[in-house]
Parts: structure tokens; C-alpha cells; sequence
């Protein structure tokens, strides 16, 4: 492997682990606010 | 190398982060806590979790301290290749059992535990093998998750791995034990933002820090061809392989995945674990990367354990303010597997031992159930204090357990689709299954001649059944039988007289092989039948009184010599 994939091999998962953190972060909010609308416990 | 100077902590800064850490995980456990918490909430939570919390929580608890350290031992060892033959496999135990949850659930949409629902397909004996197993797993999980506590605070700090085995045990039990699942549930979304967010900034910052990737090219003299392969034969026969075949043995026996099977609200399984796979794999992975800098420059690990690669990488190449991320990372990690475990054990003790065999469903008082709850968590917590202190080599007694785990699979599977499977054919294909698996896995007989001839046999009718079932969960009964004769007859001239020769993956295989093939045969002859839609009206919440309840065993059930209840 060229350094360059190698160099993208390595950092592509810290990234995709951010994306799924953002998905994450946003589902929760969502869910907070809707129990906090309908008035009911989160969990 | 050896000129790079570590970073250690003072005993008040990690006294503070722990505070910070366990402190803050216990305030939000208060706020959800409720003065008579239920018993079915500690349990499952009502089964109407959203996505977002259990899809983190599920992530969480499945990513763990020893998760990140074998993925980086794996890239050390196996090269570049290393940490896709750990991490992968391990994020697929989340995505392969999704199906069957799918089907689990809609069986028994208010289940606790998944050997509850067992006691009702079939019987005592057949519950109590699947309980029994995921008790094992879950002590032996929290073991070691207080082992790489109390080894991590020894690392960084004056504290004696003993005090840090006793910090992370008290704080993991402080905020769990009140609301029980809840409290777990919760605290693991945090826990998870924590530890994802860790690794997405110390990933990169350890690889520019280390001088890559001007190091790839420098360091290309320290891995071999078979290290330096993407697709190194070598990384798939000693890592991949043997995690294939327990990708599917995991995931059946463990409680913390049943849980949050029963949990999550029904239509939310598939995104919930699809997301899970993509977080625990890129999380694992992305860890195990260090294994492969590590690799490139040529680092000895401390005391010759590769599990310090990943604590030396961080406090070779971090700055203190990243070390103290990377220490809550690792904190993270434990605490939400060790919460889990927690919380596994407490509804098996609940719903199996107390609410099916001791009281009897309708015999069941959900305020005697939850102190029984509490009760077991605070046991289970002492039990491994105690066991962790013996220093035991836990990847072993997991490889061991894992296996051990193959021979439930398919009776396990099965019982949820095929009404002819008995509690007899259940029990004899599991009992059996362990009475060949021990000698092949310990090599208590010599595997030469004929009998190494059987072993190859077997384990070749193994791989069919494990990747059959595999495809059966997605694709459904012709495609499975289509892909477990295509895998057998690929697999036969290759493990023909060399299988049996690798002990792990050869007693793991046979297991597999040998409880299909003995519940297959009992059951085909049992003429048996079962109405797959009396399980929701026999199990389900304790706290509302809503399941009407005749008897502890189905009627149609035929063999109760099997089973003391009747």
C-alpha cells in the first residue's frame, strides 16, 4: 500500500466515528426534546 | 523510543477525573431516578427506548477496555491487517443478530431475558443452560473490566491496581444500583459521546505526533510481507477465522445484547443495531490503528505485554490535558460494559432464578424482585473484586466461553422458528455439543487417525452451519441451506487433515456441529408442535399483573421428565 492509502486507512475510521457521534448527538436531542414536549420521562 | 518520556498523574488528578467521571454519571442516574423505581423498568425500561439512547447504549456496552486492547495487540501482531480481523468481526456479532432479535421480539415483544422466554418454549432445563451461560459471561466480563481499571489507574498514577480495582467497582455500582437498566441505559449515551469523541482527536493527533506518515516509509523495514498485507492469510487463520465462528456464539450468549433486543422499541431494532455495528467497528478499529503505528516504529510493549501498546502509544505521544481524555476513554469504556454486565446479571437473577423458579410468574412480588435486583448487583460486584484480584487471563476464559457458547446456537436459534424442537432435543444437543468440545479444545484425546479425521469432518459440517446461519437470519431457510453446503464442500479440502491441528477454532466448530446435528435429528423424529403465539400471552410485565397465567410449562409440551416444574 502507497503512504497515501495508508495515511487514509488509517484516519478514515476517527472520522467515521465522528459522523456516527453527530447521528447519535442529533437522534438523542430529538428524543429529549419530544419527551420533554409530551411531558414524559425520557427513559 | 526509549528517550520519549510518558506521562503519569499525580494520585489527586485521577482522584479528580474520577470524581468528575463517576460523579457526574451518578447525578445523572439521580435525575431519571424515581422513589419506587418498577421492576420491569430496571429490567428492560418499558421496552420503548428511542434510537438515539439505544443505539449508543447498545454501541457502548459492546465496546470495552479489552475490546481496544486486542485490537491493537491484533495490529502489533498481524500487521495492517489486524485490527479489520478484530474490530470487523466484533462489530458483526451487533449486525447478525438483529434478524433473529427481529424475530425474538415479535415471539415474545415483552420479554426480560432471553432464556425467560426459553422456560416457556420448552422448559426448566433448557432456560437454565442458556441463564447459566450468560451468567458465566457477564461475571467474567465484569471481571475483567475491573482488572483493566485497576491496571489503568496503577499505569498512571501511585494507586496499587488493587485501589483501582475498588474505585472503578464503587463507582460503576454507585450509579447503577438504584435505577438498575435505566441507569445504565442513560449513563451509556454519555459514556459513548465520551468515547467516541476521544478517539476522533487522539487518532490523528498520536499519528502526526509519531512522525506519520513520513513513518510509514521509515518503518516499512519493521513488518514482515505477511504483516505488511492487507490480505494477510496469516491474520486470518489466527485472528479472523476463530472470531468468525463466534461472531453469531457472542451474540446468543449474551444477556447485555438480549436486553437491549427487549428494550429498544420494536421497529427501531434495525436501525439501532446497523448503527451500533458502524460505532463499535469504527471505534475498535480506529483504536487497533495504534497497534499498526506502533508496528511501523518499531516499539517494544513495556514488560513485554502488548496490552500496554495502547496506554504507551497515548502517554508517549499525548499531551497531559489528551492522556486525561484518553484515561476517561478507557474509564468509558469499562464502566459501560461493567454497568451493563451489572444490569445483565440483576434481570437474569430477577426474571430466571426469581420470577420463573423460585415464585413462579404469578406468584411474583415486583417489590421482592427488585431488592432481589439490587441484591445481585452488589454480589456480582463483590464476586469479582474478588476473582479480579487473582490476576486471571481473561481473553482466555473468553475464547474458552465463546466457545463453550457455539453449542447453543442453533438450538437456540431454532426453538424460535421450528415448533418441532423439544426441551429434550434443546438440553441432549447442547450437553452433547460440550462433551466433545471439552476434549477437542483441551486435547484430552489424541486428534490423530481416525479421530482427527472425525474432528475435521465435523468441524467442516461446523463452518456450513455457522455461516448458514448467518444467511438464514437475512435471507431465510433455501438461501442458508444453499450457502452452509457451498461453505462446507469450499471449506472440506483445506480443513481435511489440518483443522484439528488449531484447538480453539476446531472445539469451537465441533460444538456447533455437534448440537445442529444431534437437535436436528431428535427433533425431526419428535413429532412435536408449538403455538409460537401463546409465548406473548405467558411472558411479560411483572409490575401490571397483565399476563394471565395457568401453568409454568406449556401443555403441549412432551417431555417433562425434563423438567421438575411439572
Amino acid at each position: 500500500m502507497s503512504t497515501t492509502a495508508l495515511t487514509l486507512y488509517v484516519l478514515v475510521w476517527p472520522v467515521v466515528v465522528g459522523v456516527v457521534l453527530l447521528v447519535l448527538s442529533r437522534a438523542f436531542v430529538a428524543e429529549w426534546l419530544e419527551a420533554r414536549r409530551e411531558g414524559r420521562d425520557l427513559i | 523510543m526509549n528517550q520519549i518520556e510518558t506521562v503519569t498523574f499525580g494520585a489527586g488528578t485521577v482522584l479528580l477525573l474520577l470524581l468528575v467521571f463517576y460523579g457526574g454519571t451518578f447525578w445523572l442516574s439521580a435525575r431519571i431516578g424515581k422513589k419506587q423505581e418498577s421492576a420491569d423498568g430496571y429490567m428492560t425500561a418499558g421496552h420503548d427506548i428511542g434510537f438515539g439512547i439505544s443505539a449508543a447504549s447498545m454501541t457502548a456496552t459492546w465496546i470495552w477496555a479489552s475490546s481496544m486492547y486486542a485490537s491493537a495487540t491484533s495490529g502489533y501482531t498481524y500487521g495492517i491487517s489486524g485490527p479489520i480481523h478484530y474490530g470487523l468481526w466484533g462489530a458483526l456479532m451487533i449486525l447478525f443478530i438483529y434478524p433473529f432479535g427481529k424475530r425474538i421480539r415479535a415471539v415474545a415483544p415483552r420479554a426480560h431475558t432471553l432464556a425467560e422466554v426459553l422456560h416457556v418454549r420448552h422448559g426448566r432445563s433448557s432456560q437454565l443452560l442458556l441463564a447459566g451461560s450468560n451468567i458465566v459471561g457477564s461475571l467474567i466480563s465484569l471481571m475483567s473490566n475491573f482488572i483493566a481499571g485497576g491496571v489503568l489507574i496503577s499505569l498512571l498514577s501511585p494507586f496499587t491496581f488493587v485501589q483501582g480495582v475498588f474505585m472503578v467497582a464503587g463507582g460503576v455500582l454507585l450509579y447503577t444500583l438504584w435505577s438498575g437498566f435505566r441507569a445504565s441505559v442513560l449513563t451509556d449515551f454519555v459514556q459513548v459521546v465520551a468515547m467516541l469523541g476521544a478517539v476522533a482527536v487522539i487518532v490523528p493527533v498520536i499519528f502526526f505526533a509519531a512522525g506519520f506518515p513520513a513513518a510509514f516509509e521509515t518503518g516499512a523495514g519493521n513488518l514482515t510481507s505477511q504483516q505488511g498485507s492487507f490480505f494477510s492469510s496469516t491474520a486470518f487463520l489466527e485472528q479472523g477465522a476463530p472470531y468468525i465462528a463466534a461472531v453469531l456464539a457472542y451474540a446468543i450468549g449474551n444477556q447485555t445484547i438480549a436486553q437491549r433486543l427487549f428494550a429498544v422499541r420494536e421497529d427501531l431494532i434495525k436501525p439501532t443495531f446497523v448503527t451500533a455495528t458502524v460505532g463499535y467497528g469504527a471505534m475498535v478499529i480506529g483504536v487497533g490503528m495504534l497497534g499498526v503505528l506502533a508496528l511501523y516504529l518499531g516499539i517494544e510493549p513495556a514488560d513485554g505485554d502488548v496490552n500496554n501498546i495502547v496506554p504507551q502509544m497515548a502517554t508517549s505521544y499525548l499531551p497531559g490535558l489528551l492522556v486525561a481524555l484518553f484515561f476517561v476513554m478507557i474509564i468509558g469504556a469499562l464502566s459501560s460494559t461493567a454497568d451493563s454486565d451489572l444490569s445483565a446479571l440483576s434481570s437474569i437473577v430477577m426474571a430466571d432464578v426469581y420470577g420463573q423458579n423460585v415464585a413462579g410468574r404469578d406468584g411474583a412480588d415486583p417489590r421482592t424482585m427488585l431488592l432481589i435486583g439490587r441484591a445481585t448487583m452488589v454480589v456480582a460486584t463483590a464476586v469479582a473484586i474478588a476473582f479480579a484480584s487473582l490476576r486471571l487471563d481473561i481473553l482466555d476464559l473468553l475464547v474458552f466461553v465463546g466457545a463453550l457458547w457455539g453449542a447453543l446456537v442453533f438450538p437456540v436459534i431454532a426453538s424460535f422458528y421450528w415448533e418441532k424442537v423439544t426441551n429434550r432435543a434443546f438440553t441432549v444437543s447442547v450437553l452433547a455439543a460440550l462433551a466433545v468440545f471439552l476434549p477437542v479444545r483441551f486435547s484430552l484425546v489424541p486428534l490423530n487417525g481416525v479421530t482427527g479425521l472425525v474432528v475435521d469432518v465435523l468441524a467442516i459440517v461446523g463452518v456450513g452451519v455457522v455461516l448458514g446461519l448467518m444467511a438464514f437470519g437475512f435471507f431465510g431457510l433455501r438461501v442458508a441451506q444453499v450457502v452452509a453446503v457451498l461453505a462446507a464442500v469450499v471449506a472440506a479440502p483445506f480443513a481435511l487433515g489440518a483443522v484439528h491441528e488449531y484447538a480453539t477454532l476446531s472445539g469451537s466448530l465441533v460444538a456447533y456441529a455437534v448440537s445442529t446435528l444431534v437437535c436436528w435429528v431428535m427433533s425431526t423424529t419428535s413429532g412435536a408442535t408449538f403455538d409460537f403465539d401463546s409465548v406473548k400471552k405467558r411472558v411479560g410485565d411483572y409490575d401490571t399483573g397483565e399476563i394471565p397465567v395457568t401453568s409454568a410449562a406449556p401443555a403441549d409440551r412432551d417431555d417433562d421428565d425434563l423438567d421438575p416444574v411439572r
